[in-house]
C-alpha cells in the first residue's frame, strides 16, 4: 500500500493549491505509528513510504520515519522506500539500511547494490533488465470510464472511454515473470471515489496479473484516520478482492489465448503505436497476445489465427521468414506499408486501410500507408481476424467492460474474466458464450464468495460452442473456470 | 387545422385507394420450434400459396432479414433469434427451399443499424454461422446495403408508388434493384414507435444508414454508416443528403409515431415485397427490443406467409390479439399512425379482413393475445 505521509509528502503537496490545515494534519497523522492500526485485519503487508525525491526534506523524512518503521517491523508489514530519480540513489539506499527497510524502489535504477532495490520507471519506458524481486511501473491510469472534468468523454466512435492498465500488464507479463506493482494515485479532484471504483481497479490490474500498489483518495485517509464507518468500508472491500486474488494466485500464471499475435519491440515510438493497438484492441474484446519481437523466432505461433507487425523497421530476416510462413500455412499478416509486394489481390470485405492479397493458404493485409490510427489499427484487425474466430462473447454485458481468456500452463485449465468498468451498473442476466465445448461443470468465482457457484455450460443455441448463464446479481467482475 | 392551411396539406396526401387495394392469401402454420419442424411447417405454408415455384424459379430473390439493434443484446438469457431477429435456422431453412423451388440466385440483405463491414462479419459477430446460411443453397450471397453496393452504381432510386407520404423517392442499394423478388422475414412483434413490427416495417431496414442514417454529411452518401436512422426516419431532425430526394413537406410533424409508419409505408410502395413471412414461432411481447420488466419471451407457435404484404400483416396483427383496421389511439397505435392504414391507403394492399382469404389454421386457433403477457412496468421509449 502507498503509505503517504510526513515531511516529503507535505513539502510536495504543499505546493500545490488548494493543499489545506486538514490535509497536512493527515499526513502527520499516517506519519505517526499509532495510524498502523488503520491496517489490523486488513490484506496488506507493505508499505510504500515516500523516501527520497532530491528535496531537503528527505533527510527529514527518513530520520521520522524511524518510528513508523519499527512499529510497521513489529507488525510484520515490509516497508519499501520510495526513490524518485531526482534523489542520490546510493544515499537512499544508506538511509534505508539504517532504517531497517526491507527494500527500495529506486526509479530507472541502473547500479549495483547489495541492498534489495526494486526498479521502476515509467511504463513506456520500463527498466526491463533491470534486477531486482520486483517491477514497478508509473504513468499508470485510474480505470474505468474516462470522466475528465467530471463529465463523461467519448472515443472516437461515440462509445464512453475507458481507462485500463491491462493491455499494459499483459505485454509486462509476456516480458518478465517477476512479479509487477503498478504504481497510480486516484485522480486529485472532480471525484467521489466509491468502493465500487477501488474494486474495479484491483481487479483491472489483478486479472491481467499484476498488482495494484493500493493508493487512496484523500477523503478515504482522512476517513480512516477518523474512524469513519464509511471510509473502513471501502478499504475493507479493496481488501476483500486483494484476498480473492491472492486465493487464486495461480491464475497469475495463465497465459493468453488469444488468436492475434502483436509483434512489437514496444520501444519508442513503436511503443506508441503497438502498446496503443493493444489498449484499443482490449477494449474490443478482440483476444491478442503479446509477442516481444526479441522472443518471437522462439515463440511458437500456435494457436494464432492472424499476426499484428505494426513496428517502422522491418524484421530481421528469420523472423520476417518465420511470419511469412506463418501466412503460407493459412495465417493472416496485417503489417504496415514497407512490408513488401507480395501476393495477390484480395477484396478485404469492407472498406479498409489495409491492402488484403492472398499468399499461400493465407492472407497479408499491408497498410495503404504509414500506420497513424491506433484505433482504426485495432478496429480494422478484428474485422480481419474475423469475429468468426472470437472465443468469448458476452451478452447484456455494459458496452464499457473487458473480457480475458486465459489457460493454465498445464492446459488442463481456461479461465475467463469478465470485468465491467461501468461502476453501479445492475448486472442483469448475463449470458457467457465461449468457443470451446467445454462439458462437466465450470466454476463461477466472484469477489466475496469464498466457494464458487458451479454452473452447468449447454450447447449454444444458434451456434457452436457452450453457454454460460450468469445469474442476476453477480456482481461486475467475475470468473468463470472451466476443465480444458 | 382548418382553412386554406389544412386544404393544402391534403393537396400533398396521395389519392384514397384503399377501396380498390390488392389482397391475396395469407397462409398460418403452426409451428413450435427452429428444428426440422421449420421445414416442413414452411413448406406446407408455401404450397398453400400455390408454391414457391411460380414466384422465384429461375428469379433472382431477395431475402430481407431482421437483425434489429445491439449483436451483444439478449432477453435475459435467450437468444436473439428467439425473440427479435430472425432466426438463423429459419432463414437456412427458407434459402433451402428457395433453391428447391428453382430460384436462380439467393440474396440475403440487412442493414443492421450503423455496420460497416459485411453483412457476414455482422452474423459472427451475433453468433450466427454465416456458413450455415451460405450452404444452404449453391448461389447464396450477403450484402449489406448500408454501405454501396459493389459494381458501378452502388444506389438506385425507387420512386414510391402513388406517390408517397414522406419522400417522393428512396435511394437505395442497387442489390434490390438487381433483383426479381423480394422477401421479407419478419418477427411477429410489437414496437414501442410504430405499434406493430412485421413484414413492412422489418424493411425500414432497407433504408441504408449511408443515406438516411444519423451524422451524415450534407451532400452525398458517406462512405460508411455512423448510426442509425434516427435523425431523418424518427425524429426528422433532417433531410437525407442532397444527392437523395429530399422530404416533399419538411414541415409535416417531426413525431416518431407520425414519421415511422409514413416512413415504412413509402418504403412498402417503393420496394414492393412479394412473399411476406411472419416468424411467431418464438418471440418477445411488448416492444421490438428487449425492456425490462416490460417485455417476455414467448412461444407462439405460428408461421405466416403471404404474397400481399398488408395483407399478411393484417393476418398477423389478428393472430397477435389486435384490430388490424384500428386506428391511431387505440391499440397498438396508442401514440403512431397505422402503417397498415397508411399502405392500405398507398395501394399496397388491403388490412381488411374480411378481403383477406385466410388459408391453414383458422386466426382463432392461432390466436396469441400479445397484451396477456408483457410485463407490468411500461417502457420508455
Amino acid at each position: 500500500m502507498r503509505w503517504v505521509s510526513g515531511p516529503l509528502e507535505i513539502a510536495r503537496r504543499g505546493r500545490a493549491e488548494g493543499f489545506s490545515l486538514q490535509n497536512k494534519q493527515i499526513l502527520e497523522r499516517f506519519h505517526d505509528p499509532a495510524s498502523l492500526d488503520i491496517l489490523k485485519n486488513s490484506a496488506v503487508d507493505c508499505l510504500v513510504l515516500s523516501w527520497a525525491a532530491g528535496l531537503t526534506e528527505d533527510a527529514l523524512q527518513q530520520k521520522s520515519a524511524g518510528p513508523l518503521v519499527a512499529a510497521a517491523r513489529e507488525r510484520n508489514l515490509a516497508v519499501v522506500g520510495w526513490v524518485e530519480n531526482t534523489a542520490d540513489p546510493q544515499a537512499a539506499i544508506a538511509a534505508a539500511r539504517s532504517a531497517g527497510l526491507a527494500a527500495v524502489a529506486i526509479e530507472n535504477f541502473k547500479g549495483r547494490s547489495d541492498f534489495p532495490v526494486i526498479p521502476w520507471g515509467d511504463r513506456a519506458k520500463m527498466p526491463w533488465d533491470a534486477p531486482g524481486p520486483v517491477l514497478a511501473a508509473s504513468g499508470n491510469v485510474w480505470p474505468g470510464v474516462s470522466m475528465p472534468g467530471g463529465g463523461s468523454s467519448a472515443g472516437p466512435t461515440g462509445a464512453p472511454w475507458v481507462d485500463s492498465n491491462g493491455w499494459f500488464l499483459q505485454m509486462a507479463r509476456a516480458r518478465v515473470s517477476r512479479p509487477l506493482w503498478l504504481m497510480f494515485d486516484p485522480p486529485a479532484k472532480g471525484r467521489i471515489f466509491a468502493a465500487a471504483d477501488y474494486e474495479t481497479t484491483v481487479c483491472d490490474s489483478e486479472i491481467a496479473g499484476g498488482r495494484w500498489v493500493i493508493s487512496l483518495d484523500e477523503s478515504v485517509r482522512a476517513g480512516l484516520i477518523a474512524g469513519n464507518p464509511a471510509a473502513r468500508e471501502i478499504f475493507g472491500r479493496i481488501g476483500a478482492s486483494i484476498r480473492f486474488f491472492d486465493m487464486h494466485a495461480d491464475w497469475r500464471t495463465f497465459r493468453s489465448l488469444g488468436v492475434l499475435g502483436v509483434i512489437s519491440d514496444f520501444t519508442g515510438d513503436n511503443y506508441e503505436m503497438s502498446g496503443e493497438i493493444l489498449n484499443l484492441a482490449a477494449r474490443r474484446n478482440l483476444p491478442y497476445r503479446v509477442i516481444w519481437k526479441s522472443q518471437a523466432l522462439a515463440q511458437p505461433f500456435t494457436g494464432l489465427k492472424a499476426l499484428l507487425y505494426a513496428d517502422r523497421q522491418a524484421p530481421e530476416a528469420p523472423l520476417r521468414r518465420k511470419m511469412m510462413a506463418f501466412v503460407e500455412h493459412g495465417g493472416l499478416l496485417i503489417a504496415g506499408p514497407e512490408w513488401g509486394p507480395e501476393g495477390a489481390p484480395a477484396d478485404p470485405g469492407f472498406d479498409t486501410q489495409f491492402a488484403v492479397r492472398t499468399y499461400g493458404k493465407g492472407r497479408l493485409a499491408v497498410a495503404k500507408d504509414e500506420l497513424a490510427d491506433a484505433f482504426q489499427v485495432a478496429g480494422d484487425a478484428q474485422l480481419l481476424v474475423s469475429h468468426a474466430n472470437d472465443l468469448v462473447k458476452v451478452y447484456n454485458a455494459a458496452s464499457v467492460g473487458c473480457t480475458l481468456v486465459l489457460g493454465s500452463p498445464d492446459g488442463q485449465r481456461d479461465l475467463v474474466q469478465v470485468l465491467a468498468f461501468a461502476t453501479g451498473w445492475s448486472s442483469g442476466a448475463r449470458t457467457v458464450w465461449v468457443s470451446k465445448k467445454y462439458s462437466g461443470n465450470t466454476r463461477l468465482w466472484s469477489i466475496g464468495s469464498a466457494q464458487p457457484m458451479l454452473i452447468e455450460p449447454a450447447p449454444a443455441d444458434e451456434y457452436f460452442g457452450v453457454e454460460c448463464r450468469i445469474p442476476a446479481g453477480v456482481p461486475g467482475y467475475f470468473a468463470l473456470e472451466f476443465e480444458a | 387545422m382548418a382553412g386554406a392551411g389544412a386544404a393544402g396539406l391534403a393537396l400533398l396526401r396521395p389519392a384514397r385507394s384503399w377501396a380498390n387495394a390488392p389482397t391475396a392469401p395469407v397462409a398460418i402454420a403452426r409451428c413450435p420450434g427452429y428444428g426440422p419442424e421449420f421445414l416442413s411447417a414452411s413448406e406446407k405454408l408455401f404450397d398453400q400459396l400455390g408454391g414457391l415455384g411460380r414466384l422465384v424459379k429461375g428469379k433472382t430473390v431477395t431475402i430481407k432479414i431482421n437483425l434489429t439493434g445491439e449483436a451483444g443484446m439478449r432477453l435475459d438469457h435467450v437468444s436473439a433469434g428467439r425473440t427479435t431477429w430472425t432466426h438463423p435456422r429459419s432463414v437456412a431453412t427458407v434459402v433451402h427451399l428457395l433453391d428447391k423451388a428453382g430460384a436462380r440466385r439467393i440474396r440475403i440483405v440487412e442493414g443492421a443499424w450503423a455496420w460497416a463491414a459485411s453483412l457476414e462479419e455482422f452474423m459472427y459477430l451475433a453468433n450466427w454461422d454465416a456458413r450455415l446460411v451460405l450452404s444452404a443453397a449453391p448461389r447464396v450471397e450477403l450484402v449489406n446495403t448500408n454501405l454501396p453496393y459493389k459494381g458501378k452504381k452502388p444506389y438506385t432510386r425507387f420512386p414510391v408508388a402513388n406517390g408517397g407520404y414522406l419522400f417522393p423517392a428512396f435511394d437505395l442499394s442497387t442489390a434490390y434493384a438487381e433483383s426479381d423478388v423480394l422477401i421479407s422475414m419478419a418477427k411477429l412483434k410489437q414496437h414501442l414507435t410504430a405499434g406493430v413490427t412485421l413484414s413492412m416495417k422489418n424493411c425500414f431496414g432497407c433504408s441504408p444508414t449511408t443515406i438516411y442514417g444519423d451524422k451524415l454529411p450534407l451532400d452525398e452518401p458517406s462512405p460508411v454508416p455512423y448510426g442509425g436512422r434516427g435523425e431523418i426516419g424518427h425524429a426528422g431532425s433532417r433531410q437525407p443528403p442532397k444527392s437523395a430526394p429530399p422530404e416533399k413537406d419538411p414541415k409535416s410533424p417531426r413525431e416518431p409515431g407520425y414519421r415511422i409508419p409514413r416512413f415504412v409505408s413509402d418504403l412498402a410502395a417503393a420496394n414492393p415485397i412479394n412473399l411476406a413471412i411472419v416468424d411467431g414461432v418464438e418471440t418477445i411481447t411488448g416492444a421490438e427490443l428487449p425492456r425490462e420488466g416490460y417485455t417476455k419471451p414467448v412461444n407462439p407457435g405460428v408461421l405466416l406467409a403471404g404474397t400481399n404484404c398488408v395483407a399478411t400483416d393484417a393476418v398477423a396483427m389478428a393472430v397477435m390479439g389486435f384490430d388490424p383496421m384500428a386506428e391511431r389511439g387505440t391499440a397498438p397505435f396508442q401514440k403512431c399512425d397505422s402503417t397498415l392504414k397508411l399502405a392500405e391507403e398507398l395501394g399496397v394492399g388491403t388490412r381488411d379482413l374480411k378481403q383477406i382469404e385466410v388459408i391453414g389454421v383458422p386466426i382463432e386457433r392461432a390466436l396469441f393475445r400479445f397484451l396477456d403477457h408483457v410485463g407490468p412496468v411500461p417502457p420508455i421509449e
